[in-house]
C-alpha cells in the first residue's frame, strides 16, 4: 500500500494550489458578497483549460483520471465554492452526457465550446416535489414524429438562468418511474424554454441558481441522449459514484479552508494572558478536526482510487461523502466558535465556511437517504 | 415537586406571544434582511410598556420575577433574534445598573425614557482584544479630580449604532485586573464619545451592532454606577441573569425551528409518503425533542432558583451552555429536513440557523462555561 | 535566441525555520518552491523566446526534490532543463554553486543568461555575478526592463539603483539578474501542467560535468558557515504618551537619535 501522491500528482496539486491562490481566493469575498457569476474570472480561468479536465486529449482535454480529478475538485473548492460550483458543471455534470451519447454536431456545438469555457452547461434533476426521490419527475418527454416535446418546471438548477444548453431528466412514462427516465438535451434559444425565479441562496453565491422552465419545447430527435429508453438512471450510475466521491472532495476543500483560519486565529488570539492555541479546550478541538480530515482525506482518496481501478465503490463513495462532509460541518462550526464573535462576522471567512458548506448536505445525496442505502448494502438482502 | 408553570406565569406567555404574533412576526424577515434598527416597533413596544418588565410599577414596570422575564426572552426569541437581543439588552443589562445605582437625574434622563422606549440603552463589556477573558479590559477610568477621564474601544455592542446611554465597564487599576474593574454611565453627546464602525453580522441581523469610542471623556463622579471594587461582584451578578436570559433566547430559537421541522416534515412527500413516516427524520424529531424539553427544565429551574434567592451561579452557565447548544444542534438538523430548501433565503431555516450562532458567545462562550461549571462542581463535596 | 535560466528551489516563505540546538544547522519545514526573483527570469526568458524564436533552458543544483521547480519551469513553457545532483554538492556556498553551474553552462550555446537577484533563503546575491565572472561575460543585477535588440546583438535594460534608474546597454553573451518588477509571472495553463508531469527531467552529476570532488561542494567552497543564530526577540511595544502634536515630536526623537533610522 502506497499512500503517497505520485510525484506528478504531487506537482498537479502544487500547481492548481498555487494557481487558485493566485487567481481565485483574492477574488472569492467579492463573489460572495455580489452574488454574481464572475464573468472575468471565469473567462481568464477558462483560459488555462481545466474545464477539459475529464476528456480525451484528442479533444482538448487533460485525460485525468479520478484520483488527479479530486484534487482539482479539493483545490478549487478551497477557493471558491460559488466559482467552483460553476466550473464543475461545466467538467462533469453538464457536458457527461453530452460526452458520452451526443451526435458529432452537438459535441461540435456544445461539448468543445463548453470545454473552452465559451458556454456555460447545467444539468437538472431536481423539480419542487422530486429531490431524492427522482421517480416522481414530472417534467414529460412526449416523442411527436422526429421531434420530442418537452413539459416541466426543473428546480434548484446551478447556472440555469446564464446555461446555453442543459442535460434535462424528463419521463417519458410516469407509471414506470424510475424506468421512464430519461436525458434529452436542451439548448438555450429553443422556444418555450425560459428562466423561472432566481434563488438567492445562504452560501454557494456567485453560483446562479434557478427555475427552468419547459413549456412545449420541441427538440430534434438527436437531443435525445441515450442508447435506449428508460435507462436514464442507469446513465446516471455511471457517474453516480463520482459525483459523491467529488462532493467529499469538495467538502474537504471547504474544510481545509475553514481549519487554517481556525489555526492562524488560535495562534494569534490571546486571552488570560495565553495565545488560546494553548488551553486544552481549544486544543481538542483541533484534534478533533485534524483527525476526522485526515480519515476523510484517506476515504475520500481511496474511493477515488477504487473508481480509477474499475472496482466497485459504490458503498465507499458514498460513505466518502458522507463523512467527509460530516466532517467539514463539524469543521466550519469549530471554527467559527475559535474565532469568537467575529467568527460571524461579514468582514471574515468564516462564516462564509460556514454558510457554504451546507450545501454539501444535498448534494450528492442527503445523508439520510446515503444511511438508508449504505446500511443496506452491509445488512444485505433479508 | 410542581413542575407546571402557575396560571399567572402561563397567562403572561399567551398575552407575550400573542403581542408578538401580531407585531413582530410579520416583520421578522425584514428585521434580518435589512438590518436597520427597528425604530417604530420599538417606540411602539416601549408604549405598550414591556422594557421595565423587571422594574417596579412605581416607575412604569412590571416588577416581574425571574421565570416571566425569562418566558418574556423565549417568545422574543421563538419571533425574532434581533428583535430579541435589542429588547433583553434594553430590559436587562443596558438599564439594570441605572436602576441600581443611579442618581435620581439620571434615572429620570435615561431609565424612565427607556421604560418607554424613548431612549435606547446598552452595556459595553467587550473589546477588540478581549471578549472571554475580562480581566484584560484595556478601557480605562482614570482618576482626575472630581470624576474621572474614560479612554478605550468597546467591540460588539448591541445597540451600539443608536444607544443613548451606555453602561461602560472599565477599569480603574490594570493592575488589580478584574479586581479593578467599575461600572460607568456614558451618556450620548459626551464630548469624546462616539459610535465607530458598524458591524456587520450574519447573525441576530438587527441588532444594530457597533463599536464605541471613547477618546478622553471627563465623567464626573456620579457617573460610577456602584462603588469602586465592587465591580467583580456586579460582573457576577449581571453575567448570571445574561446567561438565564440567553438560554431562553435559545430555548425560543429551539422551538421555532423545531415546529418549523415538522411541519416541513409533515407536508413534504418522498417516495410515496410525507418523510415524517421515515425513520431517520423520526430519529431526529425525536432527538430535538428531548434536548429541547431538557433546555426548558433546566432553564426555568434555574429561573426558579433565582427566585427562590438560592444560589444559582453554576446553574445559570448549564442552563446558558446547554441551551444554546441545543438550539445549534437544533437548527443544523432542520436546516437538513428542508433539504436544499435550508439554504434558500425565502424559507425561514436559513435564518434560524444563523441566528443560533450568536447565542454561542453572549454570556460566556461554551469552553469558557464548561470551566466553570466544572471549577464550581469541583468545589462542592463530592 | 538561447537563453540559460538558473533556477534555485528555496523554502517556502512561509516555512517554519528553526535554529538547531548546537547553532551549526537549521531545521527547516519541508515546504519548498521557486525562488521568487527566479520567477521573473523564467518568465522574461520565454517572453524573449515567443517574440525572438529560439530555446530556454532552466538548469538548477539541487537535490531531488529540485525537479519540482524544473517541472513548474516546463509548464511554464520552457523547452529544456537540467538538475545537477549530487551528493559531492553538499555544503555549497555561494563561490561552489557558481562554479559548477558555470561549468554546466559552458556545454550550450548561450546568448544570454537570466537569474534571480537574489535567492530569499539566504539573501546573498552572489551566485549570479560569480557565474558572469567564471564565465567571462558582462553581468547587471536588478533589472526592471529588458529590450533585445537582436541586430546589434546586444540587450537594453532597466537596473534599479538608489532613488532613480540607469539604462544600459550590455553587448551579448551577458548575465543579467531579475528584480520584481521586471514582469508579472504567467500562471500554468492545463497544457503546460500536463507536458510538466509528463516530463523526465535530465540530470548530471560532478563526475558528468568533468569536476572532480575538491572542486565542488564544501570541498571547493570558499566560505564556512561557522554558526546560526536566531533572530533577537522582538522588544517591548514602547507607548509614546501626550497630545498628538508632543507625541509626534517625541516619537521623531526616537527615531533619529535613538533607533538612528531617519
Amino acid at each position: 500500500m502506497d499512500f503517497r501522491l505520485t510525484e506528478e500528482q504531487e506537482f498537479f496539486r502544487k500547481t492548481i494550489a498555487e494557481t487558485v491562490d493566485k487567481m481565485i481566493v483574492p477574488k472569492a469575498d467579492e463573489i460572495d458578497e455580489k452574488d454574481e457569476f464572475p464573468w472575468d474570472l471565469w473567462r481568464e480561468f477558462s483560459k488555462l483549460g481545466y474545464l477539459g479536465l475529464r476528456y480525451p486529449e484528442e479533444i482538448g482535454g487533460m485525460n485525468a483520471d479520478p484520483v488527479t480529478a479530486m484534487i482539482f475538485y479539493e483545490e478549487i473548492t478551497r477557493g471558491s465554492v460559488g466559482f467552483a460550483q460553476s466550473v464543475i458543471m461545466n467538467i462533469l455534470m453538464g457536458t457527461y452526457f453530452v460526452y458520452r451519447f451526443g451526435s458529432d454536431a452537438i459535441k461540435e456545438r456544445c461539448l468543445l465550446p463548453a470545454m473552452r469555457g465559451e458556454k456555460i452547461a447545467t444539468i437538472c434533476f431536481t423539480e419542487d416535489q422530486s429531490g431524492s426521490d427522482l421517480g416522481a419527475t414530472r417534467t414529460t418527454a412526449v416523442k411527436d414524429g422526429n421531434e420530442w416535446v418537452l413539459n416541466g418546471t426543473k428546480m434548484w438548477i446551478t447556472n440555469g438562468p446564464i446555461a446555453d444548453f442543459a442535460t434535462v431528466l424528463a419521463t417519458t412514462d410516469p407509471s414506470l418511474r424510475m424506468k421512464g427516465l430519461n436525458f434529452f438535451l436542451v439548448e438555450k434559444g429553443t422556444p418555450g424554454l425560459s428562466y423561472g425565479q432566481r434563488l438567492s441562496k445562504l452560501g454557494c453565491r456567485g453560483a446562479i441558481t434557478g427555475e427552468l422552465v419547459l413549456d412545449n419545447v420541441r427538440i430534434p430527435e438527436e437531443n435525445f441522449l441515450g442508447d435506449e429508453l428508460g435507462k436514464g438512471v442507469v446513465y446516471v450510475g455511471e457517474i453516480l459514484d463520482e459525483i459523491r466521491v467529488m462532493t467529499g472532495a469538495m467538502a474537504l476543500g471547504i474544510a481545509r479552508a475553514a481549519y487554517e483560519e481556525g489555526l492562524e486565529y488560535a495562534r494569534k488570539r490571546v486571552a488570560f494572558g495565553n495565545p488560546i492555541g494553548r488551553y486544552q479546550l481549544i486544543r481538542a478541538k483541533f484534534a478533533d478536526m485534524a483527525t476526522e480530515m485526515e480519515a476523510s482525506r484517506l476515504l475520500v482518496y481511496y474511493a477515488a482510487w477504487l473508481i480509477k481501478e474499475g472496482l466497485p465503490c459504490r458503498k465507499e463513495a458514498a460513505m466518502a461523502k458522507m463523512f467527509a462532509t460530516e466532517t467539514c460541518l463539524k469543521v466550519v462550526d469549530e471554527v467559527t466558535r475559535i474565532w469568537g464573535a467575529n467568527g460571524f462576522a461579514h468582514e471574515y471567512r468564516p462564516q462564509r465556511h460556514l454558510r457554504d458548506a451546507r450545501f454539501l448536505l444535498y448534494g450528492g445525496g442527503t445523508h439520510e437517504i446515503l444511511k438508508d442505502f449504505i446500511g443496506r448494502s452491509v445488512i444485505g438482502k433479508i | 415537586m410542581n413542575f407546571e408553570f402557575s396560571e399567572d406565569h402561563k397567562f403572561f406567555r399567551e398575552r407575550v406571544s400573542d403581542l408578538l404574533k401580531k407585531l413582530v412576526l410579520p416583520h421578522a424577515s425584514r428585521i434580518d434582511e435589512e438590518e436597520g434598527f427597528p425604530e417604530n416597533l420599538f417606540k411602539e413596544f416601549g408604549r405598550l410598556g414591556y422594557f421595565g418588565i423587571r422594574y417596579p410599577e412605581e416607575i412604569g414596570g412590571m416588577n416581574a420575577d425571574c421565570i416571566t422575564f425569562t418566558i418574556f426572552a423565549e417568545e422574543l426569541a421563538r419571533v425574532s433574534m434581533g428583535f430579541a437581543a435589542i429588547t433583553t439588552m434594553q430590559c436587562l443589562m443596558g438599564t439594570e445598573f441605572i436602576h441600581s445605582f443611579g442618581t435620581k437625574e439620571q434615572k429620570e434622563r435615561c431609565l424612565i425614557p427607556a421604560i418607554k422606549g424613548e431612549k435606547v440603552g446598552t452595556i459595553a463589556f467587550t473589546e477588540p482584544n478581549c471578549g472571554s477573558d475580562l480581566g484584560s479590559i484595556q478601557t480605562y477610568a482614570k482618576k482626575e479630580g472630581d470624576g474621572y477621564i474614560l479612554n478605550g474601544r468597546k467591540m460588539w455592542i448591541t445597540n451600539g449604532a443608536v444607544a443613548d446611554f451606555v453602561t461602560v465597564v472599565a477599569s480603574i487599576d490594570p493592575s488589580k485586573r478584574i479586581n479593578g474593574l467599575a461600572f460607568f454611565l456614558v451618556e450620548k453627546g459626551t464630548p469624546g464619545f462616539s459610535v465607530g464602525q458598524k458591524i456587520e453580522k450574519i447573525s441576530a441581523k438587527g441588532a444594530n451592532t457597533a463599536e464605541l469610542i471613547f477618546d478622553n471623556c471627563y465623567l464626573p463622579k456620579e457617573n460610577l454606577l456602584g462603588e469602586e471594587g465592587k465591580g467583580v461582584i456586579y460582573l457576577e451578578k449581571i453575567l448570571n441573569e445574561i446567561r438565564i436570559m440567553m438560554a431562553a433566547l435559545g430555548l425560543g430559537l429551539a422551538k421555532s425551528a423545531f415546529e418549523t421541522g415538522i411541519r416541513y416534515a409533515k407536508e413534504r412527500e418522498a417516495f410515496g409518503r410525507p418523510i415524517s413516516k421515515f425513520q431517520l427524520i423520526q430519529e431526529k424529531i425525536a432527538e430535538m425533542d428531548t434536548k429541547i424539553t431538557n433546555s426548558q427544565l433546566l432553564t426555568y429551574y434555574t429561573a426558579w432558583l433565582k427566585d427562590q434567592g438560592r444560589p444559582h451561579y453554576k446553574e445559570a452557565a448549564m442552563a446558558k451552555f446547554y441551551s444554546t447548544e441545543t438550539a445549534s444542534f437544533v437548527v443544523d438538523e432542520v436546516t437538513r429536513i428542508h433539504g436544499a430548501y435550508g439554504i434558500a433565503k425565502e424559507y425561514n431555516a436559513q435564518r434560524y440557523f444563523r441566528d443560533a450562532r450568536f447565542l454561542l458567545f453572549g454570556g460566556g462562550t461554551s469552553e469558557i462555561l464548561k470551566i466553570i461549571i466544572a471549577r464550581e462542581r469541583l468545589k462542592e463535596a463530592i | 535566441m538561447n537563453i540559460i535560466v538558473l533556477v534555485k528551489q528555496v523554502p517556502d516563505p512561509e516555512a517554519i525555520v528553526e535554529v538547531k540546538g548546537d547553532g551549526k544547522g537549521l531545521e527547516v519545514e519541508q515546504k519548498f518552491t521557486m525562488n521568487f526573483f527566479d520567477e521573473f527570469a523564467v518568465e522574461e526568458a520565454i517572453r524573449i523566446r515567443e517574440k525572438n524564436g529560439g530555446k530556454v533552458k532552466v538548469i538548477s543544483l539541487g537535490g531531488a526534490k529540485t525537479t519540482e521547480v524544473l517541472r513548474k519551469a516546463i509548464a511554464m513553457g520552457v523547452d529544456e532543463t537540467l538538475l545537477l545532483e549530487d551528493p559531492n554538492f553538499e555544503g555549497s556556498d555561494g563561490y561552489s554553486t557558481a562554479f559548477v553551474l558555470s561549468k554546466a553552462i559552458e556545454k550550450s550555446d548561450y546568448d544570454l543568461i537570466l537569474a534571480g537577484k537574489q535567492a530569499l533563503d539566504d539573501d546573498a546575491g552572489e551566485v549570479g555575478p560569480m557565474v558572469a565572472q567564471f564565465l567571462g561575460i558582462p553581468h547587471v543585477g536588478e533589472i526592471t526592463r529588458l529590450e533585445v535588440k537582436t541586430d546589434d546583438n546586444m540587450v537594453v535594460v532597466d537596473k534599479v539603483i538608489e532613488g532613480g534608474k540607469e539604462v544600459v546597454k550590455v553587448p551579448l553573451p551577458a548575465l543579467l539578474t531579475t528584480q520584481k518588477g521586471l514582469n508579472e509571472p504567467r500562471v500554468p495553463p492545463i497544457t503546460g501542467v500536463m507536458k510538466a508531469m509528463k516530463s523526465q527531467i535530465p540530470k548530471m552529476d560532478a563526475k558528468a560535468l568533468g569536476l572532480s570532488e575538491e572542486q565542488v561542494g564544501e570541498k571547493g567552497a570558499k566560505i564556512k558557515i561557522e554558526r546560526y543564530l536566531p533572530p533577537p526577540k522582538r522588544r517591548e511595544v514602547k507607548m509614546i504618551e501626550g497630545e498628538p502634536q508632543e507625541a509626534a515630536k517625541e516619537a521623531v526623537r526616537i527615531l533619529m537619535e535613538v533607533e538612528r533610522i531617519l
